[in-house]
């Protein structure tokens, strides 16, 4: 255990430290300011957009973490080689795939910990600014939407820790981690669309297909679980079932990532 | 007693579809005794770093067993007593030296104290002192070479295995490393050794093992090349017939065969014998030499040779 938080300790220290991340983080000081800036022109919906625009902006950093910075805490060590000298101490692969979750995942918490202040006072300041115009909002609301923007990106974490496990370039980690968010985050709406009767009317889709996509939705982390957007926008109620089948889902496809990543890797050779 | 057996190991690397497999590791065969200094020399793709590699478990043998004090690496704790410096090692750019030690000591079980203690003294005398807040992007390549090799001895390991340790060095950071690998052999470490600075493994190495395309060429003890340089005389004479030869044999000379002609090592206390003997049968002396026969012409005759 010793070993995994030795090793998550320097992975988050190198990510933390990434000049890319001073990017990520005025980028989406810079969303957060043209929030401010535009919130008046939408008057009655100003709550809203600004709901909208904050967890957004969360996301698109969160994203730009992972895909810039959390890649390479992993795929470079590979690829450059790094993992020869660590290995050569007592930490077995499995302690290696723990290890550098971990860093990846600390490493992304505390930099949406930091956006996630920078929001607050946004929405705070037009909630002062506006208060008419946000009707039903709540903060509870807001703060669970945050939270599972954090559980989406843990488990985008997850899958590029997975991918590095398999691959030994960076670049093709990227390529991977990249296609499976965006497959991720419209396989519901795919797998909606076949089951509806507008689909009935489609001719081309073979009973084929609609079998490989059933499998595919299974296999793809469904990213649209974590999605408390419109319930933040509106105010609606956020059952704690749903809070509990998310948070699941994204615990159990976690774990399940890091077995099969830790079980590839101890397998795997490094010339 | 016997630190480390590789025996009949090879290893095949597959570079992918429609490609032609690479034969990296053929049956080699070699053993590295406790206390001793272990060098594996050979041209570039002798197979070398895959060997090491191969010690490490960071790949696996096709065929053949790597055993670690009569044990099967599978089985051991290898990583527990070994030190590994890579070639042109690979450090993580954003940690300071003093976070990367930290790093290595917790993995290796030593306390924080341990830890602080042991990497001030190899800090200082590897002349790091200085820059251990610093960011390791910040290192000249020596710089990295020499905190490459902190990392490995932090853990005091009792075997050492140090790929390339010159490589990248200036002079006076190679003699640094020279001077801290005799050190280690005098506290009775293990050392497993490779290089192409032949000069290097001459004057450090115990054993040597000479390796060409992945198969063991030959072994050599290190007295094989070290000569009392002072009290001996090297001479190249043109070449000796038969009866030559054992004459100067007879007198106390030594002679092998050197280019077109021969090469005489011959004692202070002898030489004047031999040298009459010279004189008197007109044998040409071509020059003399400062050593009886080196690791560099050896390798490369040796290697010459196989490629044939």
């Amino acid at each position: 255990m010793k070993s995994v938080f030795a090793l998550a300790t320097i992975t988050y220290k190198e990510g933390i430290r990434n000049r890319s991340l001073f990017g990520i983080a005025l980028l989406a000081l810079f969303l957060f300011g043209f929030n401010i800036t535009v919130a008046g022109f939408f008057m009655r919906d100003v709550g809203k957009v600004t709901v909208d625009m904050n967890l957004s902006a969360l996301s698109f950093a969160g994203l730009l973490l992972v895909f810039f910075v959390g890649v390479n805490l992993m795929a470079k060590d590979i690829d450059r080689k790094t993992i020869h000298l660590v290995l050569s101490k007592p930490i077995s692969r499995a302690q290696y795939i723990w290890g550098k979750y971990l860093g990846i995942q600390f490493f992304i918490s505390v930099s949406l910990l930091l956006l996630f202040v920078f929001s607050c006072l946004t929405v705070g300041l037009l909630l002062n600014l506006y208060p008419n115009y946000f009707i039903g909002f709540s903060w509870t609301n807001f703060f669970i939407a945050c939270f599972f923007v954090l559980v989406k990106f843990s488990v985008l974490a997850a899958i590029v820790v997975f991918f590095s496990s398999i691959t030994s370039s960076s670049l093709i980690t990227l390529i991977f981690s990249i296609s499976s968010y965006v497959v991720g985050i419209t396989i519901e709406e795919v797998v909606f669309y076949l089951r509806s009767e507008f689909s009935a009317q489609e001719k081309i889709i073979s009973e084929s297909l609609q079998t490989f996509i059933d499998i595919v939705s299974y296999m793809i982390p469904n990213f649209a679980v974590f999605d408390f957007t419109l319930e933040a926008a509106h105010g609606l109620v956020i059952t704690s079932q749903r809070i509990f089948l998310s948070f699941g889902y994204g615990a159990i496809y976690i774990s399940i990532l890091l077995m099969l990543a830790s079980l590839i890797f101890s397998r795997r050779e490094f010339n | 007693m016997s630190e480390i057996q590789i025996l009949n190991v090879s290893k095949t690397y597959n570079p992918g579809l429609f490609k032609k497999k690479i034969r990296a590791v053929n049956d080699l065969s070699f053993e590295i005794r406790r206390g001793e200094v272990f060098g594996l020399i050979g041209p570039n793709g002798a197979g070398k770093s895959t060997t090491i590699r191969m010690l490490l478990g960071l790949i696996r043998p096709d065929s053949g067993s790597i055993l670690f004090r009569g044990k099967p690496l599978g089985t051991a704790t290898i990583q527990r007593e070994i030190g590994y410096l890579p070639e042109n090692p690979y450090l993580y750019d954003h940690l300071t030296l003093l976070e990367l030690l930290s790093f290595c000591g917790q993995t290796s079980g030593m306390v924080p104290e341990q830890i602080k203690v042991r990497g001030f003294e190899l800090m200082v005398k590897l002349k790091l002192l200085e820059a251990q807040k610093r960011p390791l992007r910040t290192f000249s390549k020596g710089m990295l070479q020499r905190a490459g090799i902190c990392f490995a001895l932090l853990h005091d390991p009792s075997i050492v295995v140090l790929d390339e340790p010159m490589s990248g060095l200036d002079p006076i950071g190679r003699k640094m490393v020279f001077d801290l690998i005799l050190e280690l052999k005098e506290q009775g470490k293990t050392i497993f050794f490779c290089s192409h600075i032949l000069n290097d493994v001459e004057r450090l190495c115990d054993r040597i093992a000479l390796t060409n395309k992945g198969e063991l060429i030959k072994q050599f003890e290190g007295g094989d090349f070290l000569q009392d340089i002072d009290k001996t005389v090297f001479l190249h004479t043109s070449s000796l017939d038969e009866f030559q030869q054992q004459s100067v044999q007879s007198l106390g000379g030594s002679v092998r065969l050197e280019g077109e002609g021969h090469l005489l090592a011959i004692s202070a206390d002898n030489y004047h014998p031999v040298n009459s003997y010279l004189e008197k049968s007109n044998i040409k002396i071509l020059g003399c030499r400062s050593e009886w026969m080196s690791l560099e012409n050896l390798f490369i005759q040796t290697v010459k040779e196989q490629d044939q």
